[in-house]
């Protein structure tokens, strides 16, 4: 864990490096939202998927006899004539945790997809942060190779967004020594948001897998760049892995192309596919999406946010 | 060699080796391009080597070496042919000289190997139909071989084999050099069906194609169209010693002694210094040393004239056998290789008869000049007999032959048995001729003083008060004629001879001449060498060797020079006949035949073998200058200074070379990029 201890000017200007005054505005009015039933350890603004007695409508069921008459929908009875329960949300406190790719493949893309990553990293604190829960940032690469732990509140906004700046991206990818890393020092419950480009030569299912679990509600959002989605390449080209020096000798061709296109489909596919079948969250972003869409269309739209 | 295109070629070399050169050079560079991870891309690069149906065709240097390789293999199964002749088919009557002169060696290994060499030469440039060629048809060839004669070894045909087999198949002979009937039948064969009357014919005639040294001995007879012969000369020099001339004889007056004479000719340009050696059965019976002088420069229009010597031997001989004069040059030095290329005529070889005296028969009923003209012959005996006796002794033995000369005085015995007559009168019947009455005061008008019957023979004042008109056969020989008969002749029956002097010498004043003695000497002594076969003088190349059959024998073997023996049978006429006599050498007739014939009468019966001389005494193949042009009547070919050579090329050895050196430099060019 690190504290930051910096003016309050200066802490204002580095979080401004990374989410604009707007985009703030508009943050505050969010949530870190879970499907999945939580109990934080203090009584905080979260809602679990717990049915209580809240005054957050969740859902409708069909009245049955012996229900609480005072929970009867009379509207949609006036309009279907049919009795439904209206059903409440239980607000409960909220862990969210980060874990940041800082390896060297994501100092590639234009726009890097660091940046866009720490930006995304940066909203995701800030809301949890402003809506005081407890917030965790970890960047990996080779393993863990950052920790800010157990943030809550506004104050520590600031030492969030200079933990973000300072995050470098270099090193090799051991993502599967990285959540086991992270997972033996995981206590408690919460949401866990993986930030990385996921092209993991190794460890990659080892290391999803040990992030699912029933206590943590797991986000994956793979950032890609442009250059990477739609690769606009010709000619005999030598490419060299950012990470491993690993050289591939290609002679560009539509073939070609198609086929890396088709890669990469099957590559997000399986990775969607694999968060799907063990109940985690896959969102797809790009580095050159403006990070306000990213927060308040795909986050919202998955349900990280609300 | 002749190319179609030799710019293109150049341009095309000069564009082509500077660029596969570059190609092989050039490395091929890739830019260097960091990306987040290869992972993907290995990925995709896999995807697509495995699931393309087919490779893309890439370019690169070592498939188009393996292309060019391959290609130039391929082309060069199919045997292209570079061809630049143009035009329809064309016919050739190949003629191949392989008279005595042909044998000469300063063309190795002889003048004839060498004209085969060009002949087969131009054989291989004849276009095939099959080959890459601009006309439609094949050539066609045929191929003549002549000396003193001319044979046809192959007709016309375009197949090349064929026709190597039939230049190969030229023998050398010791034959003369005529042209003549070469021509006659080369133009035969060359002028094409559909000929008009006007010459114009459907097609080209034959172009006539000599090999030969030039050296022909009836050019002057022969008449030549512009451009219809292409002479091939053959042969380089003309340095030859020969014996052009050999005799050997035994003295009338000693049979004993034998006399050798033989003449020497050098042709060269340098003196010649050798030996002449006799030998008799195989057996050296004397050496001469000789010095020829060298040829001598001949008039504007006349042939140099070689330089002559002469040398003789005399010994004593009495047996008989087979007699050789021989040049011997010394070895080394300006011996035989340079000096001498012919070899034929170096020898000369002459059958010697055992020495025996003639007995003769006088049949008369008295005639003494001519018992007295024959006693002075020298004759073994002489019987004097009655015709009724002769008649007598005649049909109880059946035959003549205990008298070699047989002379019929004023008697004409109607069946005579075969033998050698001298008659004077009336002819018999047998000698085919016949009286047709009798002629009065007849002179002699003329007579063949060169006929050894009337050596040193003069008739001029030869008159008969009366003589019998002769009507003789068509094969008689005249030797002497009154005003208006035949008076002396000679008629060959049956193996004999009949030699007729249509004339009672008694009613002649010839008995009175010297020269009556004489003749009487001549003809026994023709009597005795003429006895009965076809004679004993030496045989020129090419002449037949005859041998009269034993009653009842057909076969005989005949051993020939150079050759192997051959069995031969008798014609209708009982006469074994030999005409395959084109070598100089000694030639041996066995009546019977060897043992694996079936012998048709005992060996005793069948007569005892016999020795023919053929030899080459003809200076005009002696002389074997190689001549620089043809000249026949009307028209000089010169000789053509093109060699023969293939006109169709093959192209696959330099295909086939292309290919490994290609296949070499991919080789070269896969370890560079190996090790790179």
């Amino acid at each position: 864990m690190s504290e930051a201890h910096v003016q309050p000017a200066a802490r204002q200007a580095r979080l401004t490096d990374l989410l604009d005054a707007a985009l703030l505005a508009r943050l505050d009015a969010l949530d870190v939202m879970s499907r999945k039933i939580l109990q934080g350890k203090l009584k905080g603004e979260r809602r679990s998927k717990r049915r209580g007695q809240s005054v957050e409508f969740a859902d409708h069921r069909p009245y049955v006899s012996g229900d609480d008459l005072r929970f009867l929908d009379w509207n949609i009875y006036g309009r279907l004539d049919q009795l439904f329960l209206k059903l409440y949300l239980e607000e409960q406190d909220l862990s969210v945790h980060i874990l940041l790719d800082s390896s060297g493949s994501t100092a590639s893309g234009d726009p890097p997809k660091d940046l866009a990553m720490k930006r995304l990293a940066a909203a995701l604190a800030y809301v949890g942060l402003a809506n005081n829960n407890r917030v965790s940032l970890c960047t990996f690469a080779d393993g863990l190779t950052g920790r800010l732990t157990n943030m809550r509140g506004r104050n520590y906004l600031h030492p969030m967004a200079e933990f973000l700046l300072d995050a470098k991206a270099e090193g090799l990818s051991h993502f599967d020594k990285a959540c086991r890393q992270w997972v033996a020092g995981r206590i408690g419950s919460g949401v866990t948001v993986v930030l990385s480009d996921f092209f993991f030569k190794e460890g990659l299912d080892a290391g999803l897998k040990r992030l699912v679990s029933d206590r943590y509600e797991l986000f994956v959002v793979q950032m890609l760049s442009p250059q990477e989605r739609k690769p606009e390449l010709m000619g005999d080209l030598r490419l060299v892995d950012l990470e491993d020096a690993d050289v591939a000798d290609i002679t560009v061709s539509r073939a070609l192309l198609d086929f890396y296109k088709r890669n990469l489909a099957a590559y997000c596919n399986m990775l969607k596919d694999f968060c799907t079948r063990r109940g985690a969250t896959y969102v797809l972003a790009d580095s050159a999406e403006p990070v306000e869409r990213l927060v308040l269309e795909h986050l919202r739209r998955h349900r990280l946010l609300g | 060699m002749d190319w179609l295109a030799p710019a293109t070629g150049l341009i095309a070399a000069a564009v082509a080796v500077p660029a596969l050169v570059i190609l092989y050079l050039l490395k091929l560079r890739r830019r260097e391009m960091l990306v987040s991870s290869t992972l993907l891309w290995r990925r995709a690069v896999q995807d697509l080597r495995v699931n393309a149906p087919f490779q893309r065709m890439r370019w690169n240097v070592l498939f188009l070496l393996q292309l060019l390789a391959l290609a130039a293999l391929v082309v060069a199964l199919a045997r292209p042919v570079l061809s630049l002749a143009t035009g329809e088919a064309r016919r050739y009557v190949i003629l191949v000289d392989r008279s005595a002169s042909m044998n000469s060696t300063d063309v190795r290994p002889t003048r004839l190997a060498e004209a085969k060499r060009q002949a087969k030469a131009l054989v291989e440039s004849l276009r095939e139909g099959r080959s890459w060629y601009l006309a439609s048809e094949s050539d066609q060839a045929m191929v003549i071989a002549f000396a003193d004669r001319a044979k046809v070894l192959s007709n016309y045909t375009s197949d090349k084999a064929q026709l190597e087999a039939a230049v190969d198949a030229v023998e050398p002979t010791d034959g003369r050099s005529l042209l003549a009937e070469a021509l006659t039948v080369a133009r035969a064969f060359a002028t094409p069906a559909g000929t008009e009357d006007k010459g114009r014919s459907a097609e080209s005639p034959a172009a006539l194609e000599l090999f030969s040294d030039g050296r022909i001995a009836d050019l002057g007879e022969i008449a030549l169209a512009p451009g219809e012969l292409t002479f091939h000369k053959v042969g380089s020099s003309g340095a030859n010693v020969a014996i052009t001339a050999m005799q050997a004889r035994r003295s009338y007056e000693d049979p004993d002694r034998l006399e050798v004479f033989a003449n020497l000719a050098n042709f060269g340009g340098e003196p010649v210094e050798c030996e002449v050696a006799l030998s008799i059965d195989a057996t050296v019976r004397g050496m001469r040393p000789v010095a020829i002088p060298p040829r001598e420069a001949g008039r504007a229009s006349e042939p140099d004239k070689p330089g002559q010597a002469a040398v003789s031997f005399q010994l004593a001989e009495p047996g008989a056998g087979a007699l050789e004069v021989r040049v011997v040059h010394a070895p080394g030095g300006g011996g035989s290789g340079q000096a001498d290329v012919l070899a034929s005529d170096d020898a000369t070889w002459a059958i010697l008869e055992p020495p025996r005296r003639l007995t003769a028969a006088l049949v008369t009923e008295g005639n003494e000049p001519l018992r007295l003209a024959l006693r002075a012959c020298p004759l073994a005996r002489l019987d004097v007999l009655e015709p009724a006796a002769f008649e007598q002794a005649v049909r109880s033995a059946g035959d003549v032959s205990p008298w070699g000369l047989v002379v019929l005085d004023r008697c004409a015995p109607d069946d005579l048995p075969r033998g050698n007559y001298l008659v004077f009168g009336r002819p018999p019947a047998a000698s085919g001729a016949r009286a047709e009455g009798e002629l009065e005061n007849q002179s002699v008008v003329d007579w063949q003083d060169k006929h050894p019957v009337l050596n040193f023979v003069n008739l001029e004042n030869l008159f008969a008060a009366t003589c019998w008109k002769l009507d003789l056969p068509r094969d008689a020989v005249v030797l002497a004629e009154f005003e208006d008969t035949p008076a002396l002749a000679m008629v060959r029956r049956r193996g004999g001879i009949f030699l007729l002097a249509g004339f009672d010498a008694l009613k002649s004043n010839w008995p009175f001449d010297a020269g009556f003695v004489m003749f009487c000497y001549n003809a026994s002594a023709f009597a005795g060498s003429e006895s009965g076969d076809a004679g004993r003088e030496s045989l020129a190349v090419g002449d037949p060797v005859t041998l009269q059959a034993a009653p009842g024998l057909q076969r005989a073997e005949v051993q020939a020079p150079g050759r192997a023996p051959e069995t031969i049978e008798s014609d209708p006429s009982g006469m074994f006949r030999y005409a395959r006599t084109t070598r100089a050498g000694v030639y041996r007739l066995i009546p019977g035949g060897a043992a694996a014939a079936p012998k048709d009468v005992p060996a005793a019966e069948a007569g005892p073998e016999k020795q023919f001389a053929v030899n080459l005494f003809d200076s005009s193949e002696s002389r074997v200058e190689p001549a620089a042009e043809l000249v026949a009547a009307g028209q000089v070919v010169e000789a053509t200074e093109t060699q023969t050579g293939p006109a169709n090329r093959e192209v696959w050895p330099l295909l086939v070379g292309l290919c490994l050196a290609l296949v070499a430099v991919e080789w070269y060019v896969y370890n560079r990029k190996a090790r790179l």
